[in-house]
Parts: structure tokens; sequence; C-alpha cells
């Protein structure tokens, strides 16, 4: 199968950033060209970019993105599917080459793939990211349950399904009932290449901290899943000890005043520094240049943010919850502690900051990890394999259409 | 000729006026020779049923939990393409005609028209903007787009009254000469519904 065509449904595609979907579809559908498959893109348009462009081979199709009034963003989301089933038909049609499998990104493209699969009888693969019982800690009203049960409907219709952590199969399997053996696990992936930048470390550091504090870098929204006050409660502990140290977080939330009312009462206001938001570039420069990063989480679907860290030569420590624990090694390349004690994090950051070669020796493993585990071209040959083994399959069974659309 | 009628509520199904009308029509289908597949809502009674020739798909939504009539037509919608889908596939691609009844069989109409050519024809039997007194709510406004793009993307557009037709004309700017006012009490009216359909085949008969 050298030819092999899929087509992708993602209602996110850069310049069109949401959430972390569109920079995945974007990585995965240039990964998979790389390796030698024609993929197409269809997503939502976007103010200023093409409706049609080629982008390192792929193919990308932007449609309306139903721009009628409606009433909530679920109702949105079915009637932009609309379009989207209306534009894959489209495209499948022009193509000269036939199109293999449809391959749908979460419950937000679900229906169209839905559609499209019955319609033109081709095998529907889909990755669920995130569940919406996930993202709501649980189902509380009936919007957030008639889209848990949209997700339900993708995951029985697809043919095969793809996680990017065993905590996030785990969690498709007991709220769906999905069988384990139907979901592939396939991690999230970074693009190391993106972080090869050439600036002055120094400079970037002296923005930050003193140029005799070490830099302890924290990333993510300040929110209460995060952890961050896990992290303010641990600073006194690790000042005691080792009293050089700027503690540096990136990134806002509504937690952001107590967050600071907490450092203010333990004393160590001056010590913590609350940047708000940094631009995408200037947050690489920060991750090349600090010392340690920290992200003490208390629920993590996946934890891109450790791979990011550690694809940058940071050391990292995690705590061990959901999809950090499945990235880390403990001891081996990064740190794992029980989540929701600052106790032991002091600990371990006061280990990793007094010891600079154990500090080097994560660092170095966990480079090697990336680049074997999380690298695109690694994820792109096993997403791949699925493909392979659902078109194997498909060709062997007796639903088939007959003409190609 | 095979032909697919799509309708939220038929028989023993009645919510409206809707329901015994579309059962008229495919009653009276079935008498010409119409192959006549009805594929409809009904929880109670999911599966086939082959009543007087006409064959019934009662389909259910898979989504069961819903916030508004909108979010459980679209869904529904979904489920019509799979089922009107497997109808063709097993028909070797003849079907002739997709009929589809009121904004809320509208998605499947025109999505099964772009993907297998299927020529498709709505029946409007009542408008959002006559029941929501204007489409002023994005909730009325979404129904009124669905209602809009299938008044568009259709073949031929039937009502039952002239007052019907005004107000598919004035209120959706639908040109006058694609609307056929063929009310069921009417006489011949069944002949004019399968003139319709021929001529929405592009004037084919069989």
């Amino acid at each position: 199968m050298s030819d092999l065509h899929v087509l992708m449904l993602s209602w996110e595609f850069p310049p069109r950033v949401i959430g972390g979907l569109a920079a995945h579809v974007y990585d995965l559908s240039r990964a998979l060209v790389r390796r030698g498959l024609s993929v197409d893109v269809v997503t939502c348009d976007f103010p200023g970019a093409l409706k049609y462009e080629e982008i390192e081979g792929v193919h990308v199709y932007r449609t309306d993105a139903y721009t009628v009034p409606s009433p909530d963003f679920a109702s949105w989301a079915l009637l932009m599917n609309l379009s989207l089933q209306k534009q894959a038909i489209e495209t499948m049609k022009k193509e000269e080459n036939e199109v293999d499998l449809i391959h749908a990104h979460d419950w937000l493209s679900a229906p169209a793939g839905i559609a499209i699969k019955h319609i033109t009888r081709k095998p529907l693969v889909a990755t669920i990211h995130s569940t919406e019982s996930g993202r709501r800690n649980g189902l509380h009203n009936d919007y957030q349950r008639m889209i848990h049960e949209i997700e339900w409907w993708l995951t029985f219709e697809a043919w095969r399904i793809i996680c990017c952590s065993y905590f996030m199969r785990n969690q498709v399997h007991n709220l769906f009932g999905t069988p384990v053996g139907k979901i592939d696990v396939i991690p999230n992936g970074v693009d190391g290449q993106k972080l090869a930048l050439s600036f002055n470390r120094e400079e970037i550091r002296s923005r930050f901290a003193a140029p005799w504090e070490k830099i302890v870098l924290f990333v993510g929204r300040l929110v209460p899943e995060k952890g961050v006050n896990i992290l303010v409660g641990a600073v006194p502990k690790v000042l005691k000890a080792y009293p050089n140290v700027k503690f540096v977080i990136v990134g806002d939330g509504y937690m952001r005043k107590a967050l600071m009312d907490d450092a203010h009462m333990l004393g160590v206001y001056h010590k913590i520094y609350f940047t708000g938001f940094l631009d995408d570039q200037l947050l690489r420069m920060l991750y090349r240049s600090a010392d340690l990063g920290v992200f003490p989480s208390l629920y993590e679907p996946f934890g891109i943010v450790a791979l990011e860290a550690m694809a940058a030569g940071l050391p990292v420590i995690v705590s061990d919850t959901g999809g950090f624990s499945e990235i880390v090694d403990h001891d081996v390349n990064g740190i794992k502690v029980p989540p929701n004690n600052s106790d032991a994090l002091a600990w371990w950051i006061i280990r990793v900051l007094s010891d600079p070669s154990y500090s080097d020796w994560l660092r170095h493993n966990a480079l090697k990890k990336i680049s074997e585990v999380y690298d695109w071209d690694e994820i792109a040959r096993k997403t791949r394999l699925v493909y392979e083994r659902v078109l194997r399959e498909y060709e062997a069974s007796t639903w088939k259409g007959f003409k190609s659309i | 000729m095979r032909a697919i009628v799509l309708t939220w509520e038929y028989p023993p199904r009645i919510i409206g006026e809707m329901a015994n009308r579309v059962k008229t029509l495919a009653d009276a289908l079935v008498k010409r020779n119409v192959e006549v597949h009805v594929v409809t809502f009904d929880d109670w009674r999911v599966g086939l049923e082959v009543d007087n020739n006409v064959i019934i798909h009662r389909i259910s939504n898979p989504v069961r939990t819903h916030t508004s009539i909108l979010t459980w037509a679209l869904t529904l919608n979904i489920e019509m393409e799979r089922v009107v889908a497997d109808i063709y596939y097993n028909a070797h691609g003849k079907v002739d005609i997709v009929h589809a009844h009121d904004w809320l069989c509208v998605p499947a109409a025109v999505g099964l028209k772009h993907a297998l050519q299927i020529p498709f024809v709505l029946t409007i039997h009542s408008t959002e903007d006559y029941r929501s007194h204007g489409s002023t709510t994005p909730f009325n406004l979404a129904i009124k787009s669905i209602e809009w793009n299938g008044l568009y993307e259709a073949t031929k557009v039937i009502v039952h009254s002239q007052e019907m037709m005004m107000e598919v004309l004035m209120g959706y700017r639908v040109p006058e000469s694609k609307i056929a006012v063929v009310p069921i009490t009417a006489p011949l009216w069944i002949d004019k519904i399968l003139d319709i359909y021929s001529s929405a085949r592009g004037g084919k008969n069989e």
C-alpha cells in the first residue's frame, strides 16, 4: 500500500488555532506525507487563510465554518459539520486517487466523519484527544451529557480508535465501554526543530532572574488542576536549603491573584515571577535557558508541556498522574513526585538543583526518549500501521461501496 | 422507480399533520408501482416493517440526550444518511429520488444529493418564520438557515397551499417557478407528484 490516501477532519488547523488539536493535526499530517502517504485535511476557514493550499505536501481545504447564528457551541459544531461533510465529499470526488480512509479528530468532527463513512463506505479512524467527562471533571448537565454521547457515537462508529496515552485509553474504555483491543495508543509528539533556536541565553535569563539565581520554570494555566499552589507551597522549603533560585510561573488563569496572595503570606513573593502569557518564541527560549521544569498537575490527560520541556533539554519534575506517569521514568529521565505533596516536591527540587551531574543525566536520558518515542516520524510510522491494519480488515470484509467517491 | 421518503413522523407515531400526509403519499406511490422506502424516527418501533408494500425503516437517534430539537435533528440526520446509504448500496445504487419533508430531514437530503447524486424534492409543511413569528433568535435563525439550504438545494419544492407558497416565496426568496402547489386532496395529485419526480430526475420515466 504505497499510495495510501487519508482524509483528515479537524475543526482547527493553523492558522486557526484554538487548542492543541491544530498543532497535532498539522504535525501529524506533514509527518504522514513524509512517510509517503497522501493526506487531505478538511477544516474550518479562518480570516486571511486560503480556501485551498498545499503545505509540505498536505492538501488543506478550508470551508465555511457556518456563520449563521446558533444558540450554543454544540449546535454550531453540528451545523459546522454539515460544511465539513460537503467539502470532504467534494474533495473525495475530485481527487484522482481514491481516498482510502477517513480520520476524524475528537467529537467536533464526529458527525461529518460518521456520515462520510456510511455514504462512501470507507473506514473511519478516530483519535480521541480528550473527553467531555475529563474536561469537565464529570458530566453535570444535559449539554455535557450530549457531547459525551456524541463522543461515544464516534468510538462506536470508528473502525479503530487512537489515544495519546494509556491513561486516555483507559478513560475511553471506562466511559464508553470501548473494548481495549479496539484502541491503539500512539503518544503525542514534539517538534524539536522549533526549539532549535540561536539566541543569547544570558540575556534571556537576565530578564527573569538575577545572574546568581537558578531558574525553576512552571508553564500552564493557573487553574486548580495544574497544581501551581503546590509549587508555591514548596518555595519556602526550597529556599531554606537552596536560597539562590527564582521561580518563574508562566501562564494565566483565575487563580493568579490567590497564588500571589499565597506567595506574600509565605514571604516568598520576591522569589516568584508571575509572567502571565508569553509568546511562543520567548517561551521556547525560556525552556532552553531555565535550570529545572516543575509541573505538579493533579489532572493531566497527556502532558505535552513535559515533552516540550524535555525536548528543550530541561530536567523535569512532574506529578505522578495521568499522561505524566507514562512520559517520565522516575529517576531516569525525570522525577515523579506524588501529586499534591509540596514536601516531596521541595525535596526533589533541592536534589536536582544541588547536583548538576544528576541534572545532566536526567536531561540526557530525556532527550534520548524524546527522539525515540515522541518523534513525529515515529508517530507517523505507528499511525500508518493502524491505517494498514484497518484497510486489511476492510478489504477482507463485505462492507464496501462500489464506486470511487 | 425507487423513492426514499424522509420524514420525522410517520404513523403510528403522529406528532402533527405531517405523519398522515406522508402516509397518504407513500400509499399512493406504491399503488403507482413505485418502490417506496420511508425512513423515519420511531424510538419504540426501531426496525424494518413492510406495510401495504411500503418499506418502513424506523430508526432511533444514537445520541440520546439533547439540549434542543436542533441538536436532536442534526444528529438524527446523520443516522438517516447511514440508513439511506445502506438502502442505496443494497439497491446497487439505483435510487431515483429522495423526497424530504420539512427542515428536520434537510441535512440528510442535501448530504445524499452531493455524495450520491440522488436528486431530492422538498415538501414544506410549515416554515420556521411562521412557527417562531419571524425567526429572531439564534435558535430560530439556525433552523431557518437549514430550511433555506434545503429550498436552495432541492430540485423542486412542493407545498400544499397557495398560502404556503407565498410564505416560501416571500420569506425565503425562492423563485415561483421552483415551487409546485400540490394539495393531496386535488384530483390527479399523485400524477403531479410523479411528474415532479421524473422531471427532478431529468425527465427519465420508468
